[in-house]
C-alpha cells in the first residue's frame, strides 16, 4: 500500500503531501549553494548512501518480507568495483559507477538463487554469512585489493571551490532513481507478486505466482542502486578497506531506517535515514563513536519496536485512519451485495464427461510417525462437483497440499488432465489449470480487494512483470468475478477490513482469475453463515454448469449430500468408499468412520 | 432466574469503524444463549468485549452487579468469566493434563486448589483423567474441543463463552461435542456461545439473540428465534418448516 494513496483515501488533500515532499527536495538540493558548511554536507551526503540502501532494502524486506542483513555488502563491492577499476585500468571513478551497480546487481542474484531456497532466519543467517565471506576475500586476496592496507583513490581533480557537489548531486540522483524503482515495482505485477510473497508464500505459489524469479528480482532490485551508492561512497572517503566497507553495524542501520520509517512505504526509508545518520554523527561526536553507536541504535531499534512497531509512516496513518473511522460503521458489518451472472459460455447440461480430469494413485505422506496419508488413491471425473469428506484428521487437507503442490508427498502419482503433475511447482499447477482455496481463508489483507483478485496469473512471462498491477484485460474481468461474487462494492476497500464470510468470496473470485478447469475447495461452507453457505452452493452450481469441475472438502453434510455427486470418503488415510449421497449414506464402513451409526440428514442448510 | 451478565449499548472496534454499534443484551443465570448472524455481525467481538480482550468505546457491561468494561482479561477471568476460543488452542506437543493445568495459570500458587478442581474437572470429562499422558496433538477433533472445554473450568468460572465451538468437526466430534456441553450445563455452568452452524447452536440453548451490523435484532427464547420466519429468511438459509433434503427425495 503506498503512502501517497492512503493519505488520499483518509481525506488528506494529495496535494499537500506533494507540496511536503517538493519542499524538501528543492531544501535538499539548493543546501550546498546556500551553505558551505562541510560537516552538514558531510551529514547529508552520508544520510544519502543510508537513504539509497534503505529504499532498496525496503523493495525485499517491505514489500516481500525478507530481511537481509548483508546490505552492507553491496556497498563494498561497489566501492572495491569503483576502486580496482580506477587503480587498475584508470579513468574517472565516476565513470565506473554504473559497473559498482551490475556488479552488485549480479552478485545479489547469485546469493538470490542460494539464498531465496530458504525462509526466514536461514535468509538473515545466509546473507550475514555473504557480507562476512565478501570481507574474508577482501582481506585475504591481496593481490586483487591489496588486503588490510586497503585501496587508496585519488582525490578529486575539480575545483576546491566546488566543494563536494558531485557527490552530493549524483547521491541525490542515486536517491531518486532509487525511489523511481520502488514506486514502479509496487505498481507492477512484480510489486503484487512481492506483497503476495510476504503475506502468504505458499498461496501466492498456488495462485500462479513463480516465487523464486519473484525473489530473485526483488533482491537485485535492492542492490542495484547500493552498489552504485557505494561506489561513488568509497570514492568520496577516497580509502577502501575491508572492515569500513563490509560493517555489519552499516547494515542494521539500513535496517533500522527501514523498520523507523515504515516498510511498504515509499517514503519511509528515506524519513529513517534522515533520522539515523544525524543520530549516528552525534554518536561519533559527542560519545566518541563505537560502542556508544552500538548503545545508541540497540536502545533506538528496541524503542521503535516497542513504541512504533510499524514505523512512524504507517502509526501517522493509523492514527488519522482512526480519527476519521471513529463512530462510523465498520465494513465487516455490511450486508452482502446483489450478485451478477458471470458472462462466459453458455451453461450445459451438468454430470460427468467419463474422462479423470484428476487422479491419484497411491499417495503417501507421513509427518514425524503420523500417516497422513497411507496409500490413497481416487479420481475426479470432468465435469463433476466431487466431494471429498472423512473424519477430522483423515487426511482431506494433506491430499489437498499435495494435489496443489504445497506440499511433496513420500510417493505416489498425481495425474491432471492427462500430465503427471506431482514434481511440478505449485504455480505449473496452477498455470495447468488447477486453482485451490485454503480452509481457514487466506486473502492477502495488506491489498485491496481488486488487487486481490487481480493478483493470480494464469502464466509466467518477462513482459506480464512489467504490466501494471491492476490494469487492461485482467482488472475488467477481476471486476466481472466480484460482481459475480456481489463483493463489487467493496473493490477499493483493504481486504483486512472484511468479515470471515467477505473474505471467503473474495478467495472465490480470485481462485476464478486463474480460469481453472478444476477447482480444489477447502471447507467453503466452514464458519460462514447459513446465508452465505446457500449463496457460495448457488456459485458453485452456476460454475459448474459452464464446465468448472470441482472437488469440495466439507463437512456440513446437508450441503455436501445435496450438491455433490459422487462422493469420496476418506478415513485413516486411505478412500475407503466412493458413490451416489445415497450410497455413502448406507454405506456401513462410512457410518462406523465417519458419520456415526444415528447419522439423520437435517433440513437441507443450502438448498437451491 | 436472575440477570448474571448485562451490556448497556457497547460500542466497539478495532480501529477501522464500529463493529458493535450499540449492543444490548442481558444473560440469565443458568441460561445458555447463542448469538447468531451473518459474519462480520460482530458476534466474536461481543465475546472480545465480555472477556477484557478489546475496551469498548462506549457503554457498559456489567456482570454480577459490577462494572467491567474497564478491567483487565485477567480481573475478568478471576471474576468467573472464561472464554474457549474459535481456533484450536491446544498446546499439541504437551500433554492432556499440562494443557488442562494451564487454565489454572494465575492460580497456580496455590497448588491444592488446583490439584482440587483437575480431579473435579477429570470427573465431568473421563477423556481427561483417562488420557491424561497423551500428547494433545494425537487426539481427534471433538476429544480436544473437550479438553479446550475441560481447561476452561478449572478456575470454577460461573460464565464460561464457546467461539463457534462445531467449528470445523466432523459430525461424530459434533455429538462429542454437544454431550461436553450438556455436562458443562448440568454443572451449574452459563455458557454463551457464538455459532455459525444456527441449528445446531439454537438446538443446543434457552436463549437466542441474532446480531446484524454490529446490533441485536432479536432477543428470545432458542425455538422462538430458530422458529422465526423472517429472520430465517435473512440469515438461516432455506425455509424453517422441515422441507425434505433433495437426497432423502430420491432414497
Amino acid at each position: 500500500m503506498s503512502t501517497v494513496d492512503t493519505v488520499e483515501r483518509i481525506g488528506l488533500d494529495r496535494r499537500l503531501w506533494r507540496g511536503v515532499i517538493a519542499v524538501a527536495a528543492v531544501l535538499l538540493i539548493a543546501y550546498p549553494l546556500l551553505s558551505d558548511d562541510l560537516f552538514y554536507q558531510n551529514m547529508i551526503i552520508l544520510s544519502l548512501v543510508l537513504a539509497v540502501g534503505a529504499v532498496g532494502l525496503n523493495i525485499i524486506m517491505g514489500y516481500a518480507g525478507y530481511i537481509s542483513l548483508g546490505q552492507s555488502a553491496f556497498i563494498g563491492l561497489g566501492a572495491y568495483t569503483v576502486g580496482i577499476a580506477t587503480t587498475r585500468i584508470g579513468g574517472d571513478p565516476f565513470v565506473w559507477v554504473p559497473l559498482a551497480g551490475l556488479v552488485a546487481a549480479a552478485f545479489a542474484a547469485l546469493l538470490g538463487v542460494i539464498a531465496m531456497r530458504t525462509r526466514g532466519f536461514a535468509f538473515v543467517i545466509i546473507t550475514i554469512a555473504a557480507l562476512f565471506i565478501l570481507q574474508i576475500v577482501a582481506i585475504n586476496w591481496d593481490s586483487l585489493t591489496q588486503g588490510t592496507s586497503g585501496i587508496t583513490l585519488p582525490l578529486p581533480r575539480w575545483d576546491i571551490s566546488i566543494q563536494n557537489w558531485p557527490f552530493y548531486y549524483t547521491l541525490i540522483a542515486l536517491l531518486g532513481a532509487s525511489l523511481l524503482l520502488s514506486w514502479w515495482i509496487r505498481r507492477t505485477k512484480i510489486g503484487t507478486g512481492l506483497l503476495a510473497i510476504r503475506e502468504d508464500e505458499d498461496k501466492a505459489a498456488t495462485i500462479g505466482i513463480d516465487t523464486p524469479v519473484y525473489k530473485i528480482i526483488g533482491f537485485m532490485a535492492s542492490a542495484v542502486f547500493l552498489g552504485m551508492a557505494g561506489g561513488v561512497y568509497g570514492y568520496y572517503i577516497a580509502f577502501i578497506d575491508p572492515t569500513a566497507m563490509f560493517d555489519i553495524v552499516i547494515s542494521v542501520q539500513i535496517i533500522l531506517a527501514v523498520i523507523l520509517g515504515g516498510r511498504g512505504t515509499l517514503w519511509g526509508p528515506v524519513l529513517g535515514a534522515a533520522t539515523i545518520e544525524p543520530l549516528n554523527e552525534l554518536a561519533n561526536q559527542q560519545f566518541g563513536g563505537g560502542n556508544s553507536r552500538l548503545l545508541i541504535f540497540g536502545g533506538l531499534l528496541t524503542l521503535t519496536i516497542l513504541l512504533l512497531p510499524k514505523g512512524i509512516i504507517p502509526s501517522v496513518r493509523d492514527l488519522l485512519e482512526r480519527r476519521t473511522k471513529r463512530g462510523r460503521a465498520a465494513l465487516v458489518g455490511g450486508r452482502l451485495g446483489e450478485r451478477r451472472a458471470l458472462n462466459g459460455r453458455p451453461a450445459t447440461a451438468t454430470g460427468g464427461t467419463g474422462r479423470n480430469l484428476l487422479e491419484v494413485k497411491g499417495l503417501h505422506k507421513h509427518f514425524e510417525g503420523v500417516r497422513a496419508l497411507d496409500g490413497c488413491s481416487f479420481a475426479v471425473e470432468e465435469g463433476t462437483i466431487t466431494g471429498l469428506i472423512g473424519p477430522n484428521g483423515s487426511g482431506k487437507t494433506t491430499a489437498f497440499n499435495l494435489i496443489g503442490g504445497t506440499m511433496r508427498a513420500d510417493a505416489g502419482e498425481v495425474w491432471f488432465d492427462g500430465r503427471r503433475i506431482d514434481r511440478l511447482s505449485p504455480w505449473r499447477r496452477a498455470y495447468a489449470g488447477l486453482g485451490r482455496t485454503f480452509q481457514i481463508t487466506r486473502v492477502f489483507t495488506d491489498m485491496t480487494v481488486l488487487e486481490n483478485v487481480v493478483a493470480p496469473l494464469r502464466s509466467f512471462s518477462w513482459r506480464q512483470l512489467r504490466a501494471g498491477a491492476v490494469s487492461g484485460e485482467e482488472a475488467a474481468r477481476a471486476e466481472e468475478l466480484l460482481a459475480f461474487a456481489g463483493m463489487a462494492e467493496y473493490r477499493d476497500e483493504r481486504a483486512e477490513a472484511l468479515s470471515f464470510g467477505q473474505r471467503k468470496l473474495v478467495e472465490l473470485a480470485q481462485v476464478l482469475m486463474l480460469d481453472p478447469k478444476l477447482i480444489l475447495l477447502d471447507e467453503p461452507a466452514g464458519g460462514i453463515n447459513p446465508t452465505l453457505i446457500a449463496r457460495i452452493a448457488e456459485m458453485i452450481r452456476e460454475l459448474n454448469a459452464q464446465g468448472k469441475t470441482f472437488l469440495i472438502v466439507e463437512h456440513n453434510m446437508p450441503l455436501v449430500l445435496g450438491l455433490c455427486e459422487p462422493v469420496l470418503v476418506l478415513a485413516s488415510g486411505e478412500c475407503i468408499s466412493t458413490g451416489t449421497p445415497d450410497e455413502i449414506q448406507r454405506d456401513q464402513q462410512v457410518l462406523d468412520a465417519y458419520l456415526g451409526a444415528d447419522f439423520q440428514l437435517e433440513e437441507p442448510v443450502a438448498a437451491p | 432466574m436472575s440477570t448474571m451478565l448485562r451490556l448497556d449499548g457497547v460500542v466497539a472496534g478495532y480501529g477501522a469503524g464500529d463493529v458493535l454499534q450499540g449492543v444490548d443484551l442481558t444473560v440469565d443465570g443458568g441460561s445458555v444463549t447463542c448469538i447468531v448472524g451473518p459474519n462480520g455481525a460482530g458476534k466474536s467481538t461481543v465475546l472480545r468485549a465480555i472477556s477484557g480482550l478489546l475496551r469498548p468505546s462506549n457503554g457498559a457491561i456489567v456482570y454480577q452487579e459490577q462494572e467491567i468494561h474497564r478491567r483487565a482479561p485477567d480481573e475478568i477471568l478471576e471474576l468467573g468469566v472464561t472464554q474457549v476460543p474459535q481456533s484450536d488452542a491446544l498446546f499439541a506437543n504437551l500433554s492432556v493434563r499440562e494443557n488442562v493445568l494451564m487454565g489454572a495459570y494465575i492460580a497456580r500458587r496455590d497448588r491444592k486448589l488446583v490439584e482440587r478442581r483437575y480431579a473435579e474437572v477429570s470427573e465431568l470429562f473421563p477423556l481427561v483423567g483417562e488420557r491424561s499422558d497423551e500428547r494433545a496433538g494425537n487426539l481427534s477433533g471433538g476429544q480436544r474441543r473437550s479438553v479446550e472445554f475441560a481447561r476452561s473450568l478449572m478456575l470454577d468460572p460461573s460464565l464460561v463463552m464457546l467461539d463457534e465451538p462445531s467449528v470445523g468437526l466432523d459430525p461424530k466430534a459434533l455429538k462429542v461435542v454437544a454431550a461436553a456441553m450438556k455436562r458443562m450445563v448440568e454443572a451449574g455452568k452459563t455458557l454463551l456461545l457464538v455459532e455459525q452452524n444456527v441449528r445446531f447452536g439454537l438446538r443446543m440453548s434457552t436463549h437466542g439473540v441474532v446480531m446484524e451490523s454490529g446490533r441485536v435484532l432479536m432477543h428470545d427464547r432458542a425455538d422462538a428465534v430458530l422458529n422465526n420466519p423472517e429472520m430465517t429468511d435473512l440469515f438461516f438459509g432455506g425455509t424453517p418448516t422441515k422441507a425434505p433434503p433433495p437426497t432423502a427425495a430420491r432414497a
